[in-house]
């Protein structure tokens, strides 16, 4: 398609292609802001109107407002609920969220890896998956907030039960996934490296993993909220430090404004952990078209 | 030692011990020799495809026996290559890596992969295209590569499952010109299936006509005319005649065969 506008000055339309250009580059950003502003628009209405209580409902303007205020409160440290933290800087704040991410992440990276090397045990030898799958599934339900006292049993306070809650919350949904996108493997791929003179090792290695990847990648993006739902319950009980605490904290000693100033750094956070796993997803999978990559 | 491919007396059923067996093909007997080209012509359904999979080794025969050069076929492999309807090329792979996917499980040198890639891509015509993603390609590159993929294990017979298939008339045509050219040079065998007459009749050295389900050999027509043909010679025509008539009746049969099965 060339754009032909007959007569035009040809600076103009040159302009307008840039101007288009840029349109089309911001676009998603400025749809992220409309829902954005709908949402926080709606909120400042109801207070403006006097339906939201401020103490118990404070609108963005006032969770927003004093942020030093609210910064006392972030200690990477972690506190006892109810005190004033050492912490007070943006720094201490973006510490806390440091600390959540990495329990995050470390959970999510062991999850895929270890559900991929069970899921693929279980098809590739099959002796160990009659003795996996039944006890895959029948764990598989169990919530990962049933485990929490597990995690503590185990490992104590700390980093470690946070980390295993997220491996749970990720591990035996991953596995299952797996297996379904082990299955679905086009037949011809395989067929074809058999007749290409593949063994069984080799259809796994060069076949079978890199066509169940991309999907498997997709669903690891969708549960990557549930890690973080999880990683919050987690640090709210089992850890003593993180988002999840500080949410504790501002619970028992009434804080609304910093529940929600602490839910809008969580939202953001996990907004921006999707992105990141949608640019790994984007270099390190180049084979999948865009359009199976999806969303924003 | 018989050279060429052997089929003798065979049968397939699926799912055997089943409610349901499904008799695909029955006490069917064919010779390919060296460098022949065959095409198998039948309705829809009618068990060429199981052939073609147990010629490959892909699936066992229920009875009866396949010899290849005088050996049972037993397992797939890189001789008799199998191509499909649609490319199935890996889509996690360039078209070059694609090509030379089973000369690297065989173990050859990097190098010398190289080189294979580039004179198989000159081959085919896809020059310029070896860095190229599968789904960057039309649908009759892409069953060119998949073309040249095949013929990187250098087979002694081609199987191929109503490779043109899903592509449009236009490419078809030249699709056909293409392999006939790559036959002619590499001397191996061709087992192709095919529903279409014309396919059929522009292609092979030999037409085997199957019956409607469980597949039977219900003719042979050997063609002799020299390639390519013109469809439109009294020749061809008549060919195509006698072929339209035999086809004509199967389909019949198989329609009220499943009106059977409804009723």
């Amino acid at each position: 398609m060339t754009d032909k506008t007959i007569g035009a000055p040809v600076t103009q339309s040159k302009w307008n292609s840039v101007f288009k250009k840029l349109l089309t580059r911001l676009e998603p950003t400025l749809w992220v802001f409309a829902s954005l502003s709908i949402f926080v628009g709606l909120w400042e209405f109801a207070w403006w109107w006097g339906w939201a209580n401020p103490l118990l409902l404070p609108p963005p303007h006032i969770f927003l407002a004093n942020l030093t205020d609210q910064f006392r409160f972030f200690d990477p440290g972690g506190t006892r609920a109810g005190a004033l933290a050492t912490g007070g800087s943006i720094f201490s704040v973006l510490g806390v969220i440091a600390w959540s991410s990495f329990r995050v992440t470390a959970g999510l990276v062991l999850g895929f890896t270890l559900s991929l090397a069970i899921g693929i045990g279980i098809r590739y030898f099959k002796v160990f998956g009659k003795l996996m799958l039944p006890l895959v599934t029948m764990l598989a339900p169990i919530s990962p907030v049933a485990w929490l006292p597990v995690a503590v049993f185990i490992f104590g306070i700390g980093n470690p039960p946070a980390i295993f809650l997220v491996f749970i919350a990720i591990f035996f949904i991953m596995t299952l996934a797996t297996l379904s996108q082990i299955d679905n493997v086009p037949a011809h791929y395989i067929q074809l490296a058999r007749i290409m003179g593949c063994n069984k090792r080799q259809i796994y290695r060069h076949v079978i993993l890199p066509a169940i990847l991309p999907e498997l990648f997709v669903t690891l993006r969708m549960n990557l909220f549930a890690a973080w739902m999880v990683v919050l319950i987690a640090e709210a009980v089992g850890v003593g430090s993180g988002l999840g605490q500080v949410t504790m904290m501002a619970r028992n000693t009434f804080n609304a404004s910093l529940v929600f100033f602490t839910m809008t750094l969580i939202g953001i956070t996990g907004f921006a952990f999707d992105q990141a796993l949608r640019y790994v997803q984007r270099k390190v999978l180049w084979w999948v078209g865009p359009s199976s990559v999806g969303g924003l | 030692m018989t050279l060429g491919l052997k089929i003798t007396n065979v049968s397939k059923t699926w799912n055997p011990d089943g409610p349901e067996p499904v008799p695909a093909v029955r006490n069917l007997t064919l010779d390919v020799e060296l460098g022949e080209f065959v095409v198998l012509l039948g309705p829809s359904g009618c068990g060429k495809s199981s052939l073609l999979y147990i010629v490959a080794g892909l699936e066992d025969a229920t009875e009866g026996s396949v010899t290849f050069d005088g050996l049972e076929v037993a397992e797939p492999s890189p001789e008799r290559s199998l191509i499909f309807q649609e490319a199935a090329l890996y889509p996690w792979l360039t078209v070059r890596d694609n090509i030379t996917f089973g000369l690297k499980i065989a173990g050859q040198s990097p190098k010398k992969q190289e080189e294979s890639a580039e004179r198989l891509l000159r081959l085919v015509g896809l020059v310029g295209a070896g860095d190229k993603r599968p789904h960057e390609l039309s649908g009759g590159m892409r069953q060119r590569a998949a073309l040249a993929r095949a013929l990187a294990m250098e087979p002694k017979v081609l199987l191929m499952d109503e490779p043109f298939a899903a592509l449009d008339i236009q490419t078809r045509a030249r699709m056909q010109g293409h392999l006939l050219n790559i036959w002619e040079s590499s001397k191996a065998s061709v087992l192709l299936v095919t529903h279409s007459i014309e396919e059929a009749l522009a292609l092979a050295d030999r037409v085997v006509v199957f019956t409607a389900r469980p597949g039977q050999i219900k003719a042979e027509i050997p063609i002799s005319a020299p390639r390519p043909r013109d469809m439109r010679s009294p020749e061809m025509i008549d060919l195509a005649i006698q072929c339209e008539a035999l086809l004509a009746e199967e389909v019949e049969k198989s329609f009220k065969e499943q009106e059977q099965e409804l009723a």
